[in-house]
């Protein structure tokens, strides 16, 4: 896929892949979900959106792990 | 009750164990003298002198303890340096190193008799551990590709629609500059503390049980004998979890030289 570079760098063995994606989902929801409690806060829509910011940061933590371990 | 029983228990064990334990009482009337003040000089001077000793006469042939010296050293330098960081990795392996005795060391007290409790069962250590290895991947970070640089690779990942960014940059920042350094301290304080818990739980617990009443007696051999398979259990934890620390920092480290990650 990145042609510039001449080999793919020698990865850590697999221990920490599990502690990464644990990391990004958790901070895809905590961070959204944060924001979407900060909205709610202001505006007092009885927790819709932190619903709404916990499914978008699911998304965007999936997303980045699917971008970090797909070929 | 028998009398050996009376005798073994001493007086009421403290039941269950809480996290009073983990707070000695300063030593000599001095608050800030504790045991784990005094545990970590003492596994310092061990680091300092087993190293002395070991380098004091340096051989071609190695003698024993120069041998073992060398093969942790070797074992940091090959096996975490140089095969995750890379070939510039080297440079980190005194770093790494030193990581790594210390972590063993100052975890192995949780298992040796007296001593009996790890420094690293209070946050305080693993945290500044952790302050040090995030000091030292953010330095790097900035040093090798620039503060700009550093924020673009960890916060923007390429090949991404730009809308994108407004989703994933957030969760980048948390994960690169809250997550990381908050796990990599909790891991091993989390380890050492809980291990400390139930080895408590188990021998308390068998001193308890002798107390309460001849039904329940012969409960407590069962609940001793667990103490010495957890103790062995504890300290493979010990080992591993300062294995884990000093791999996680040279994988940071990694991902702060590298050009993309």
């Amino acid at each position: 896929m990145t042609g510039g570079q001449p080999s793919q760098p020698p990865t850590s063995s697999g221990g920490n892949d599990g502690w990464i994606v644990v990391g990004y989902l958790l901070s895809g929801i905590l961070v959204w979900s944060g924001v979407g409690w900060l909205i709610d806060r202001w505006l007092h829509l009885n927790g819709i959106p932190i619903a709404i910011g916990a499914i978008l940061g699911a998304v965007g933590g999936i997303y980045l792990v699917m971008r970090r371990f797909s070929p | 009750m028998s009398k050996v029983a009376s005798v073994l228990s001493l007086e009421d064990p403290p039941w269950p164990p809480s996290v009073d334990e983990f707070f000695p009482p300063g030593l000599f009337g001095i608050d800030w003298l504790t045991k784990f003040m005094l545990m970590v000089w003492l596994a310092i001077a061990v680091i300092i002198v087993f190293f002395l000793v070991a380098y004091r006469n340096p051989k071609v042939v190695p003698g024993r303890t120069q041998w073992l010296a060398e093969s942790i050293y070797g074992f940091t330098r090959d096996g975490i340096a140089k095969e995750v960081i890379g070939h510039e990795g080297v440079r980190f392996a005194p770093y790494l190193t030193t990581l790594l005795v210390f972590i063993a060391v100052t975890n192995l007290f949780a298992i040796i008799p007296l001593l009996q409790i790890s420094p690293n069962s209070h946050i305080a250590f693993p945290a500044m551990l952790t302050l040090v290895t995030f000091v030292l991947y953010i330095y790097w970070g900035v040093k090798t590709h620039g503060a700009g640089g550093y924020l673009k690779k960890s916060l923007f990942p390429p090949d991404v629609p730009l809308p994108l960014y407004l989703l994933l940059t957030p969760i980048e920042f948390f994960m690169v500059f809250i997550i990381r350094p908050f796990t990599l301290a909790l891991r091993l304080f989390a380890n050492m503390f809980a291990g400390h818990m139930m080895l408590l739980v188990f021998t308390i617990g068998g001193f308890v049980l002798l107390n309460a009443g001849v039904l329940f007696a012969p409960i407590s051999l069962l609940s001793w004998a667990l103490t010495v398979v957890l103790t062995i259990f504890e300290t493979l934890v010990a080992l591993l979890q300062a294995y884990v620390f000093v791999l996680l920092t040279g994988s940071y480290l990694q991902a702060s030289l590298t050009a993309e990650h």
